[in-house]
């Protein structure tokens, strides 16, 4: 039997929840000094067996003690010889989860991501900038000229790109200052995914910030779509330093 | 286009994959038992398969350009 763990919590007392974990599993909490993380034991088999369920699970046993404490939530399917062995993790970390719960005290996660037309977009860019003398340059210019003419329309046309995207994110990210603490943004992680934001939120203001969210729908770029997503445990805000991971 | 706020089961797992793969406490060394990658390729690629389809209908178009259509 192996322990798996779903996130360390800011509680050493039992946590009395009477939903089960992972493969039916009852979920408890295993205290270290004044704070515990919330565990279920696990069949030997779960090799055999991880499959979409697991992670449904694995969110909605955080999210229900994200409702009671603050929680740290683990990476998925972190799994545990025994109870030694989290005992020993939990010494290790402990500055670090601390340092972590109360910074994250009261707060919840939002994620937004910002589909856009990037290969429509980026087209009309390139067609702006070879206009007709790229065609010009094929039949007149060496092979050499050619190529460095094509790299530098290329280099060109990105640039132009991220710079139309710089411009749509700014506008975007406008509707949601002031609403957060913290944010983390990614640009373009594909052509037509143009923003995967994610945003710390204090409890108190989360409605605020969903009706942010609104009026960036309502008054936004009316040829962007969104994804809006939470309130998450706080998976994208925690920092856990390299030098806190090194146990001599 | 119109905007949306999905809360379809294929997005809610890529929502959630985003975050339980690689993200929250990520503790490492020879306590944690760490989960054979191929099993994890397989729920992420079937997960992932499925709601790239969902973010295609979402989207209206594939999200393949024009230029890496085959001729």
């Amino acid at each position: 039997m192996k322990i798996y763990t779903y996130g360390v919590i800011d509680s050493n007392s039992g946590i009395e929840d009477s939903n089960k974990g992972i493969e039916g599993a009852h979920v408890h909490n295993i205290p270290y000094r004044d704070i515990g993380i919330a565990v279920s034991d696990l069949d030997e088999r779960y090799k055999k067996n991880v499959n979409p369920d697991h992670i449904l699970k694995h969110e909605e046993v955080a999210e229900r003690l994200m409702e009671r404490f603050t929680v740290l939530p683990m990476k998925f399917f972190t799994i545990f010889k025994n109870k030694e062995e989290i005992l020993s993790m939990m010494s290790e970390y402990y500055d670090s989860f601390n340092e972590n719960l109360d910074r994250l005290r009261g707060k919840l996660e939002f994620g937004l991501k910002v589909i856009w037309s990037g290969n429509t977009i980026k087209k009309r860019i390139a067609e702006n900038n070879t206009g007709q003398g790229q065609s010009e340059l094929l039949s007149n210019g060496s092979l050499a000229q050619n190529y460095v003419m094509e790299k530098f329309e290329k280099y060109k046309t990105d640039r132009q790109f991220k710079e139309e995207g710089h411009k749509y994110i700014s506008t975007v990210n406008r509707f949601f200052s002031g609403f957060a603490v913290e944010e983390k943004l990614n640009m373009l992680k594909s052509e037509g995914l143009l923003l995967t934001a994610s945003y710390l939120v204090e409890k108190a203001k989360q409605d605020d910030f969903k009706q942010a969210f609104e009026r960036l729908k309502k008054n936004g770029p009316n040829d962007l779509k969104y994804l809006f997503s939470g309130p998450w445990p706080p998976y994208n805000f925690i920092n856990l330093t390299k030098s806190e991971f090194k146990k001599v | 286009m119109d905007n949306v706020m999905l809360k379809s089961k294929d997005v809610t797992l890529l929502e959630i994959l985003d975050r339980v793969l690689d993200k929250g406490v990520v503790v490492s060394g020879d306590i944690v038992i760490s989960v054979a990658d191929v099993d994890l390729v397989y729920v992420g690629l079937k997960v992932l398969l499925s709601s790239v389809e969902a973010m295609e209908r979402l989207r209206g178009a594939p999200f393949a350009g024009a230029g890496e259509e085959p001729t």
